[in-house]
């Protein structure tokens, strides 16, 4: 073992110091009782008004309140985290933006053929799970972006157990990814505007956002799919943000891949200025 | 005897402490490999305790992204810089 | 007796979490390895998403079993909604908490591809090495 610095001490002791200054006021009862013994009043009002139907000014036909507090109550909040995402995987494209959409010079030939066959398999499995946690998402737990996360494992194994060399060669290439990323955000971002068309219709006031019967305008988006609370805009906000998660994650993995004598290309000339 | 609130709260207290030896791990060790197979560990104890919190929408994001994309991507990224850690 | 043990056990779980956040953080400052910084980052984010999830728990009454804010009765009465209210665990840290994650994976995706940027460049990621060639190449240009 090497020898114990003195920093090494100062450290340790910091730490303590660190834990003890913030467990003292927890155990004195500044977090309130704990655990809290009843939840707060304004969790009790989105409760009690999600899938109430004889309160119909703030009901949003989805018996999950999760997705309906993230996609109906405070959805500004979402639309700024889905701008986020959407900013993030563009910055990280952009370092390589010389290379990007070009095929790959290294010739691989993936894993074995048993690793192949079973794989191709399992890839429509998850395929499968992930398109039904998306579509359910305001009956039980998952949505948008749990759907897309477990969906986007199948893209990721594929670049790995068939080489990349035929991943580009076939129509999980870097344009296509591109193109229904790009659908799906602008759908999401046109949903709220839905009900101006209807100002057209005959429909007297309208809000952007809305989703269901409010006290001064009638519009509404439909309640029911055959005989299952639908959600109104909760539905199509979870479709469209799903597939947008889909294409980001295969977009940011197949960036990585490169091999290194094309990555090398991304930086040429950065010598000469710093 | 034991009823059923006991158990949840038993198990909450054991899943938390048994974290705090695998990240110590994962922050000393100078291999890196090491290092992302005990994170993964620990995400998989705050799987454990989301789960027996009530929060099933949770459970269902943090599996697929902190276990499964993060460690794949940490290792794409360690196989390109290198492996050990210079003390 | 039944709540002692429930309320010793739950601020073992906030002292525990409260544990691996300043290790965490010793972890960021004091490594000087790119990729360690990383992971004591993602791990420290993870925890804070935990403490604020384990807010948002309730106290077990003898005789009620809590459930997650799901409403199971497609057409519920006024009784069935008043057992939901006294049974619900608190929806609204889970809607933030479903942000937060997406916001920090977005964060840690561009972090890694920054570090190999760097490393392509410098072809190193230790951070006392990078100081060192950097002063090397300002002193050349500014003499």
């Amino acid at each position: 073992m090497r020898n114990i610095k003195a920093r090494d001490i100062i450290f340790i002791v910091l730490i303590i110091l660190a834990v003890v200054v913030l467990a003292l006021p927890t155990l004195l009862g500044s977090l309130g009782p704990l655990p809290p013994t009843n939840i707060r009043s304004i969790a009790i009002n989105y409760l009690n008004a999600t899938y109430n139907q004889l309160n119909p000014g703030l009901w949003t036909s989805s018996p999950e309140a999760v997705a309906a507090i993230v996609w109906d109550y405070r959805g500004l909040d979402t639309l700024f985290e889905t701008a986020v995402f959407y900013s993030a995987i563009i910055a990280a494209l952009v370092l390589y933006r010389d290379i990007l959409g070009e095929k790959d010079v290294l010739k691989g030939r993936g894993l074995s053929i048993v690793v192949q066959r079973a794989t191709a398999i399992s890839m429509v499995g998850i395929l499968v799970v992930g398109a039904a946690t998306i579509l359910h998402g305001q009956l039980t737990p998952g949505g948008g972006f749990q759907g897309g996360a477990i969906a986007a494992v199948a893209p990721v194994i594929a670049i790995v157990v068939f080489s990349r060399f035929l991943i580009d060669r076939s129509r999980l290439s870097y344009k296509h990814l591109l193109l229904v990323r790009n659908i799906a955000l602008a759908c999401i971002a046109l949903i709220p505007l839905v009900p101006i068309i209807s100002l057209a219709i005959g429909y007297s006031q309208v809000f952007i956002f809305q989703n269901q019967v409010k006290a001064v305008s009638n519009f509404t988006f439909p309640q029911i799919i055959i005989d299952v609370p639908m959600g109104g805009t909760i539905w199509f906000f979870n479709l469209f943000e799903g597939l947008a998660v889909v294409s980001a994650f295969s977009l940011a993995v197949i960036v990585i891949f490169y091999s290194e004598d094309m990555s090398r290309k991304a930086i040429e000339g950065e010598d000469i200025g710093f | 005897m034991l009823t059923l609130a006991d158990l949840v709260f038993i198990m909450l207290g054991i899943s938390a402490l048994v974290t705090i030896p695998a990240t110590i791990l994962a922050i000393i060790s100078r291999d890196l490999i090491k290092a992302v197979i005990f994170s993964a560990l620990q995400s998989t104890f705050y799987a454990l305790m989301f789960y027996l919190l009530m929060a099933p929408d949770i459970v269902l994001v943090y599996i697929a992204v902190s276990i499964g994309f993060m460690s794949m991507i940490l290792i794409l990224l360690i196989k390109k810089v290198g492996r050990y850690e210079k003390y | 007796m039944g709540s002692e043990l429930h309320i010793a056990m739950y601020i073992t779980v906030i002292i525990s979490l409260y544990i691996n956040i300043a290790v965490c953080i010793y972890g960021i400052i004091s490594k000087p390895n790119l990729v360690k910084k990383l992971i004591s980052l993602t791990i420290l984010q993870d925890s804070i998403n935990v403490f604020l999830i384990l807010i948002g728990y309730r106290l077990w009454r003898p005789g009620i079993i809590l459930q997650p804010p799901i409403l199971l009765d497609w057409s519920p009465t006024s009784e069935a909604l008043k057992q939901f209210l006294e049974r619900a665990v608190d929806p609204l840290p889970q809607a933030l908490v479903l942000t937060a994650i997406v916001i920090g994976l977005a964060v840690n995706i561009f972090l890694a591809t920054t570090i190999l940027h760097v490393y392509r460049h410098f072809k190193t990621v230790d951070m006392d090495e990078i100081g060192m060639l950097k002063r090397v190449v300002i002193v050349e240009e500014t003499a």
